[in-house]
């Protein structure tokens, strides 16, 4: 009997200690963590569809509400002024979620780029929509997209065999077109 | 002088994985890169020392038939702090080693040690141990890396090494590769530690 | 149809042993002999399935809800340790056969790095449950293909004359080698299968 109490406070004692050890640690490196993130994985594209910003992208990232969802918003400054906004959307790819990060120009009210975030879509086929050549046809489209039945919107070519990706990819464009408007009210 | 030995036995005597043969996945899964390499050397340099330190330190207090869930306990801790820390502060590295970080844990040379020296032997000793096995596998991780990479994509550390024309062996960086000069190297070993 | 995509990627594209190098230390452990092998390699896809199926419930009811992810590591590695032991023990009371066969793999299996790595993949892939139970089933059995075929290749190796240096794991892992050089050539057959079902 002695050995099983013996055996239960040791163990137990073990967990404890490196439990508390853990979330300490944890607690210290949270913040660095979130950051590190958004530096590694959106900071590339959030730098490339916001080119030309003079201010630090990542540093100065917001978060606001809008209809009750909690979205990021990086804000490229020139001459210390907002010229344009990006933000993430998603919709469900072929392999799974499918992120985009798409910029705009908030005087012209046009597209400034348009990247592929975190997706799961088939290497090699759907994967291409995360390619250049893909991505660029929409940099400078205007935010009214025009939709007449293909996949894609006008002036961006769908990539063939690979529908189900770049209807994944109009539909987060969709989405993340509904919220602009509010978006761009929020940040001037 | 017996302290010396306990840390200069993992640099060849024990030399892992290539005189003792564990910890054999990520050897071969962490080595298309040298930097990735010794990402992951370090990273098991810190779970194996800490980890041996304090079994070694909790040996007489430990029931006998709990020390393995004990010492499991323990050195997943470790390896979380690792996970933790590289993602605060070397995330490309995290990024890159993916689930081979969580998975030193499973690593055999850790929880072998942890039963067979540090469960046995004193702090300080079980330090050296853990701290010179440490290092001779972040060596052999070093030097398959480097080969690998200078083969497979002609850089070492990332830095150009071979010259213009040098069309790099696609076949070193993939899987395949991994296998075969992990092999080879094992089968040098072993003719270079049967002459001497 | 994504399944079928799913089942054929993880047993020969994405070969749990031969592309991704998990559990590489048992496999060439017990690849030695025909009887053995396949011994391990069912006893892989037993644990390996149901500790895939008790982790995904630790994750999404357990660590998820109660927002303690970063104990992914501790609580995996423990659950899979004493699930190994629960098979054990249930295993000798109610299928004594089985555990004539099997017993002396299952300590082997709780430092198996597949079983833990196919455990941390399912969730880092963020598949759903049904995904991640067939990528389990798969996987195991892409493990214990990849064993079953190696032992067959080692145990004509015995008879061969390998030079004195190569012998043992030498020789092995570079046979592994080459058998993942052969399942390489099955990559391409990701984007053609996936045309092929489109279509």
């Amino acid at each position: 009997m002695k050995q099983v109490i013996q055996m239960a406070v040791v163990l137990t004692l073990i967990c404890t200690i490196c439990g508390a050890a853990l979330s300490g640690i944890r607690s210290i490196t949270a913040e660095r963590i979130v950051y590190q993130r958004l530096i590694n994985v959106q900071g590339p594209n959030v730098e490339d569809v916001l080119k030309g910003s003079e201010n630090d992208l990542i540093a100065e990232r917001e978060s606001v509400e809008i209809d009750g969802e909690e979205i990021l918003l990086f804000v490229g400054k020139k001459n210390d002024r907002p010229w344009a906004v990006a933000y993430e959307t998603s919709a469900a790819g072929f392999g799974g979620e499918l992120t985009i990060m798409v910029g705009y120009d908030l005087e012209k009210d046009k597209l400034t780029g348009l990247k592929i975030g975190t997706n799961s879509e088939t290497a090699g086929v759907g994967s291409r929509v995360t390619q250049d050549p893909f991505t660029k046809q929409f940099k400078g489209l205007d935010i009214d997209l025009k939709f007449t039945g293909g996949p894609c919107p006008v002036g961006v070519d769908a990539i063939s065999g690979a529908t189900v990706s770049s209807m994944a990819v109009s539909e987060a464009l969709k989405k993340s077109v509904a919220l602009y408007p509010k978006i761009k009210e929020a940040v001037l | 002088m017996g302290l010396m030995r306990e840390f200069t036995k993992g640099l060849w005597k024990d030399l892992a994985p290539f005189r003792v043969v564990l910890g054999l996945c990520p050897i071969l899964a962490v080595t298309k890169e040298a930097e990735t390499g010794l990402g992951m050397g370090i990273g098991v340099i810190f779970v194996l020392t800490c980890s041996n330190v304090i079994i070694s330190s909790i040996r007489n207090i430990i029931p006998r038939q709990v020390r393995i869930a004990g010492f499991i306990v323990i050195i997943a801790s470790f390896v979380t702090m690792v996970e933790l820390f590289s993602q605060a502060y070397f995330y490309p590295i995290y990024q890159k080693l993916g689930i081979f970080i969580p998975l030193i844990v499973v690593n055999c040379i850790i929880l072998g040690r942890a039963e067979a020296f540090a469960s046995r032997n004193g702090v300080i000793a079980s330090a050296l141990d853990g701290l010179g096995i440490g290092l001779g596998y972040t060596m052999s991780l070093v030097l398959l890396g480097s080969i690998r990479e200078i083969l497979g994509a002609g850089t070492i550390f990332g830095v150009d090494m071979m010259w213009a024309s040098f069309r790099p062996f696609t076949f070193m960086a993939e899987a395949p590769g991994a296998f075969v000069s992990l092999g080879l190297l094992l089968g040098i070993m072993n003719a270079v530690s049967r002459k001497s | 149809m994504d399944y079928i995509i799913l089942i054929i990627s993880s047993l020969l594209i994405n070969n749990i042993l031969l592309a991704q190098f998990l559990g590489n230390c048992p496999f060439l452990g017990t690849s030695k002999r025909m009887d053995t092998a396949i011994g391990m390699g069912i006893a892989v896809i037993f644990v390996l399935t149901i500790a895939c199926i008790v982790t995904f419930w630790v994750q999404h009811k357990v660590l998820d809800p109660l927002g303690i992810d970063y104990l992914q590591t501790v609580s995996f590695i423990l659950v899979i340790a004493a699930l190994v032991q629960l098979v054990e023990m249930f295993l000798r009371k109610f299928a004594k056969p089985l555990y004539t066969a099997l017993g002396i793999f299952l300590p082997l299996i709780t430092t198996n790095c597949a079983v833990m790595g196919a455990a941390l993949l399912i969730i880092r892939k963020e598949y759903t449950f049904t995904q991640g139970v067939v990528f389990a089933i798969a996987s195991a059995s892409g493990f214990t293909l990849a064993l079953i075929l190696m032992a067959g290749i080692r145990e004509r190796l015995e008879i061969s004359d390998v030079p004195l240096a190569l012998r043992g794991t030498a020789i092995g892992l570079i046979t592994a080698g080459l058998m993942a050089l052969a399942f390489f050539g099955f990559q391409g057959m990701d984007a053609a299968l996936t045309a092929l079902v489109r279509s």
